[in-house]
């Protein structure tokens, strides 16, 4: 009901002064140590994204989607190994900023995430309209204006505003998700990361939230990153789609062009797993398992299974540019 | 905000009403024990023989009657009385229930052999005079207890792994030990060897006039029996409670916290704490009703007069009335510490207040 | 299995030092029971720590244990007893049909620090009057008692207790005098002494004596106010304290977790009824009540077992049990039992006990120390058993003795020592056990 009509100024400020991409990452990694080696969860990841628009990022469990996100949101775990590249949000480079820049001038306020399972997201012993609007108390705004505000996103959403005075155990799993989403949209970002927004939930609530999403991407004209390994659903929302595959980006393309005919044979395969409501198909699968992140095998991590395989691929593929796609295989070389 | 008031004071009052039923419950199972040998009839008869005693020797009507008239209108009030109180009654359920009545409301008539320090021997007065030395000692204890055993846990939750971190959980095991006993050895150092703290006792004696000086006298005295509680508990709790800040760091809202620019200070206190103090108050319950056990022995080791040493005191000369007084306001202050700590876990835990009754 | 189990410890000791420590202390502990049960056996044991006339006469009073004397330079003065029939006997045969028996009881001292006390023991099967005199290394000869009477059968003369030989000697007593060193009174002379005992006694009678020089130092644990050696208590507490621990637990815990599965499976009524229980067993003053019923009715050692098994089965450790049994009520396994018909007993015990047990081991090991440390409570307050010899009996002797006040800090720290030793050696295991058993700290 409370619908948003007028930009923020925060972002009407913001797309006056830059006009490239929102997004441009360069060579990206994530490694971290395990009990028995280094695990390389992201490696050299190099993507591009425009304003306003949806990228979905789909890869099978362990291919590094999640780490990704920790990766640009600097949310490191204790065993770090390495953590190297470039991420330029509205052309800064914000991997050179100090921990406390960071802290307060980009987390949440420029990104925010909305993780997996809700369930566990909310502080169980905090009113669940407290956590929501204390990003906004953290830049000193006043309780009055941030509740208010608290209560926008809410309808935003499509939480009755009485909820802001309950606890997480108090809402049912749709709900607190939609809280979540509130609680990332508050601090008006301009985008926002979602892990598996709605695997842990029932389908009917998984089609609820689906629709408040699209609901809001068209409302307010932010960049989403919606990370998941459920391919039909991200479709409804993805302009772009980022595929992964044994920590390494294989295909970035529109998601016209992914969805119907992907160029990575990965993603071929991939799309070919999917079960479709009006053709009538025979799902494939794919053969083999994905390479250990531990120990990855030289040249072309998918080229093991890959069907299309031939020589080349014993030398590790480097992003090629194809129209406007990138693809890691040796199959787009040279054009 | 209201809304919490009313579902916490109904919380508070249906604890307070299951609590009390459960000390009527402990404490019928103390009288019912106390009289397995037909001691509480003993000394209820005695008390009554005493009071007719006292009734008919002094009534000016009956002076110059002769010793055996005396003596037989004795017996005969005697006889009155018990059939009165009902004492001729079966156990079970009349005798046991009067007992209870009277250990429930505070009634425990006059004491056998003991006397308080101001000479009274009503054992109602004996346990109130002995009540504030055990408090001020086992609150004190208590209390530093829980805030240095919170904070330094909290400390080595971020510093996991550490030489610090390693000490605390390699020295966990001494908490097997009872605080009395770290106590009998902190008397050898420190009083015996060193000659620097007191014996025991709770002050000097004489005691001090000026209020500064008690306060000084006493505090010198509490010192190694705080230190003997507080050493006997620390470490474990130290152990237990930083396991509990390591797991509950873990999880999923504390990351979120993290991802929405809060500082560490901040996750820390609202994310970290905050939701591990349930169960810290639960397990530092169990800590404080072992304590309450601890004490007794802790007050013998160090001569401290509270009712423990009262009670250890009552049992070596078989003052009935006075064990059993102490057993009841053991068990009522026992009660009282479930009930206090489960309050404090009330308002930390909303999870508690909606389901009345259940946890 | 098995296998599991075997390669598990394997790995998981070498990561835990702590475990192995706790181990070994226990390891050590079993075997000084097994030692103390097989060398004192336990009527023996109940005898000696009774004592009473005859059973420790030749020990000192709260001699300090003998491996003292390796942190002295000077050499600790032990016991030398002269036994009945080691003395010489010389019988010269008197005209009025006596004979006049002369008894020589002599010893070697060669010690740095005066004995204790000083005692004779004599032996006669008639009255008769006796002489006791005692010869110095260096020649001299102080008659103790001259005609004393003797009474038939056996006397004993409190040599170091003698008023009137004390002020023969300057005042010093007589355990000190008759030993010091005329150059230097402080300091006792080393060297060959004799006591000699003269008495006139009929053809047909006899006399014997003893003397017994009573040292500073004695056994391995040293002696207590009744002149018992420690040792024989601190051998056995060990077994008692094993015992009463690891029984205790079994009982308890056990109980606790077999009653806490039963009450979760079979839920409504009975689950209530436990939780309730449990709630009142929270503030049930335990100890006092323990107290109590020890003055009052027995204080056995099994009977205090029993009651605190009582008293302990529907403990805190019972909501634990509860909260992990519902998490497994709800388990696709238990279901499918339920499915194929299993009866209430048959999945109680098949399915959710055995799922659960591991957890109850760590729990198991760590409740045992504060069941050792129960009993030795109750034995430090004087409500042990009152013939056994436990570690928390010689702390009360200790303490009620002011062993404190007197220097006397071998008589407390030995057995509080060992107490501490057992109780960690249990939660050393027991808190290893924890981090191993404790699925959710793995991934901390």
């Amino acid at each position: 009901m409370s619908a948003r009509t007028e930009k923020s100024p925060k972002r009407a400020g913001a797309s006056a002064r830059f006009q490239g991409p929102l997004l441009r990452v360069e060579e990206l990694c994530l490694h971290f140590h395990a009990s028995y080696g280094v695990v390389r969860a992201v490696e050299g990841v190099d993507f591009e994204l425009a304003r306003g628009q949806t990228v979905a990022v789909l890869g099978e469990s362990g291919c590094g989607k999640t780490s990704l996100a920790r990766a640009i949101l600097r949310l490191l775990p204790r065993n770090i190994a390495r953590y190297s590249g470039k991420v330029f949000l509205e052309g800064t480079d914000i991997m050179k900023l100090s921990e406390e820049r960071f802290r307060h001038d980009i987390r949440w306020n420029k990104i925010s995430m909305v993780s997996q399972s809700a369930m566990n997201s909310l502080n169980p012993v905090l009113k669940v309209g407290y956590q929501v609007a204390e990003p906004l108390l953290l830049n000193h705004m006043g309780k009055d204006q941030a509740f208010e505000r608290a209560r926008q996103v809410f309808g935003i959403v499509g939480v009755p505003p009485a909820f802001l005075d309950r606890y997480a155990f108090e809402l049912s799993g749709g709900m607190r998700q939609r809280a979540i989403i509130a609680m990332a949209l508050i601090a008006d970002p301009v985008m926002v990361i979602l892990d598996e927004p709605t695997s842990a939930l029932d389908v009917l609530t998984q089609a609820n939230i689906m629709n408040a999403l699209k609901r809001i991407k068209q409302e307010l004209n932010l960049n989403f990153m919606l990370i998941t390994h459920d391919i039909a659903t991200s479709s409804e929302l993805a302009d772009e789609v980022l595929c992964m595959y044994a920590g390494q980006l294989v295909e970035h393309s529109k998601a016209e062009r992914f969805y119907r005919e992907p160029l990575h044979p990965y993603a071929q395969k991939l799309m070919a797993s999917v079960p479709t409501l009006r053709v009538d198909k025979k799902p494939e699968f794919i053969t083999g398992q994905p390479p250990s992140l531990f120990n990855p095998p030289e040249g072309c991590r998918f080229a093991p299974r890959c069907h299309k395989r031939f020589d080349r691929c014993q030398e590790e593929p480097p992003l090629f540019v194809h129209g406007d796609e990138t693809v890691k295989c040796w199959l787009y070389e040279n054009r | 905000m209201g809304k919490t008031f009313a579902r916490l004071g109904r919380y508070a009052l249906f604890r307070a009403a299951f609590l009390l039923l459960a000390v009527v419950v402990a404490l019928y199972l103390t009288v019912i024990i106390a009289n397995m040998g037909g001691e509480m009839d003993r000394v209820r008869k005695a008390e009554i023989r005493f009071a007719v005693g006292q009734m008919v020797y002094q009534d000016p009507a009956n002076r110059g009657l002769p010793a055996s008239e005396l003596e037989r209108q004795v017996e005969e009030l005697m006889q009155f009385e018990y059939r009165r109180l009902g004492l001729d009654k079966p156990f079970f359920p009349d005798r046991s229930l009067r007992y209870l009545w009277q250990a429930l409301s505070l009634r425990f008539g006059r004491a056998e052999f003991m006397n308080s320090d101001a000479g009274s021997k009503q054992v109602r007065s004996i346990l109130l005079e002995r009540l504030p030395s055990t408090l001020v000692l086992f609150a004190t204890a208590e209390l530093i207890l829980f805030l240095l055993a919170l904070f330094v846990a909290l400390f080595l939750s971020r510093r996991y792994g550490s030489v610090l971190d390693r000490a605390i959980v390699a020295l966990a095991p001494s908490s097997a030990a009872p605080g009395w006993f770290y106590g009998i050895f902190l008397i050898l150092i420190f009083a015996a060897a060193l000659r620097v703290l007191p014996w025991g006792g709770m002050v000097s004696l004489p005691p001090p006039k000026e209020p500064l000086d008690y306060a000084l006298s006493l505090m010198r005295h509490m010192i190694l029996p705080v230190s003997a509680i507080v050493i006997g508990a620390i470490f474990a709790s130290i152990y237990s409670w930083r396991t509990f800040f390591l797991i509950y760091s873990s999880e999923d809202y504390v990351e979120l916290a993290k991802a929405k620019g809060l500082s560490s200070q901040a996750v820390e206190r609202r994310y970290i704490l905050r939701p591990t103090l349930p169960p810290i108050i639960t397990t530092f319950l169990l800590t404080v009703i072992t304590m309450w056990m601890g004490q007794i022995v802790l007050e013998y080791v160090f001569k401290w007069p509270g009712i423990g040493q009262l009670y250890f005191q009552a049992t070596s000369v078989g003052d009935t009335p006075v064990i059993v007084g102490v057993i009841v306001l053991y068990g009522y202050l026992l009660a009282a510490s479930v009930y206090v700590l489960d309050f404090v876990y009330a308002i930390v835990d909303p999870r508690v207040r909606v389901g009345v009754g259940g946890r | 299995m098995g296998k599991l189990w075997a390669w598990l410890k394997i790995k998981e000791l070498r990561r835990y030092p702590s475990l192995a420590a706790g181990v070994i202390l226990v390891f050590l502990f079993v075997v000084l029971s097994l030692y103390a049960v097989v060398s004192i056996p336990y009527s023996e044991a109940v005898r000696l720590w009774r004592g009473g006339p005859g059973v420790w006469d030749d020990y000192p009073r709260n001699a300090e244990p003998v491996w003292f004397d390796l942190f002295t330079r000077d050499q600790l003065s032990r016991t030398i007893v002269v036994p009945f029939g080691a003395g010489l006997k010389t019988e010269e045969p008197l005209a009025n049909g006596m004979k006049r028996v002369e008894t020589l009881l002599p010893f070697s001292f060669e010690y740095d620090t005066f004995p204790v006390e000083l005692s004779m023991f004599t032996l006669t099967t008639e009255v008769t009057n006796a002489t006791v005199s005692w010869h110095t290394p260096d020649g001299r000869i102080i008659t103790l008692i001259e005609g004393r009477r003797l009474n038939r059968g056996r006397t004993t003369y409190y040599i170091s207790q003698d008023e009137l030989l004390k002020n023969q000697l300057e005042g010093m007593a007589p355990h000190r005098g008759l030993f010091a060193d005329p150059e230097d009174r402080g300091k006792p002379l080393r060297g060959e002494y004799q006591l000699v005992v003269e008495a006139e006694l009929g053809d047909a009678d006899e006399l014997d004596a003893k003397l017994v020089v009573y040292g500073q130092i004695h056994g391995l644990g040293g002696t207590d106010h009744n002149k018992r050696d420690l040792m024989v208590a601190l051998l056995w507490g060990a077994p008692v304290g094993l015992m009463f621990g690891i029984l205790a637990a079994i009982g308890a815990q056990v109980s606790t977790f077999v009653l806490a599965g039963v009450g979760t499976w079979l839920g409504g009524k009975i689950d209530r009824v436990f939780q309730w229980v449990t709630q009142v067993n929270l503030i049930l003053p335990v100890l006092p009540i323990l107290i109590m019923i020890g003055h009052f009715y027995s204080r056995s050692i099994w009977t205090m077992l029993g009651l605190v098994i009582a008293l302990n089965v529907f403990s805190a450790a019972m909501l634990t049990y509860r909260s992990m049994f519902l998490q497994l009520k709800e388990s696709a396994y238990i279901e499918a039992a339920q499915a194929y018909g299993a009866g209430d007993a048959r999945i109680i015990f098949r399915y959710l006990l055995p799922k659960l047990a591991p957890t109850l081991l760590p729990q198991f090991v760590l409740v045992v120390p504060s069941f050792v440390f129960l009993e030795a409570t109750l034995s430090v307050l004087g409500l042990g058993d009152p013939i056994l010899p436990t570690w928390g009996k010689i702390i009360n002797d200790a303490y009620t003795q002011g062993a404190l006040y007197k220097g006397l800090y071998y008589w407390i720290v030995q057995p509080a020592a060992l107490l501490m030793l057992m109780g960690v050696g249990f939660a050393l295991i027991g808190f290893s056990l924890d981090r191993i058993f404790n699925p959710r700290l793995r991934t901390v």
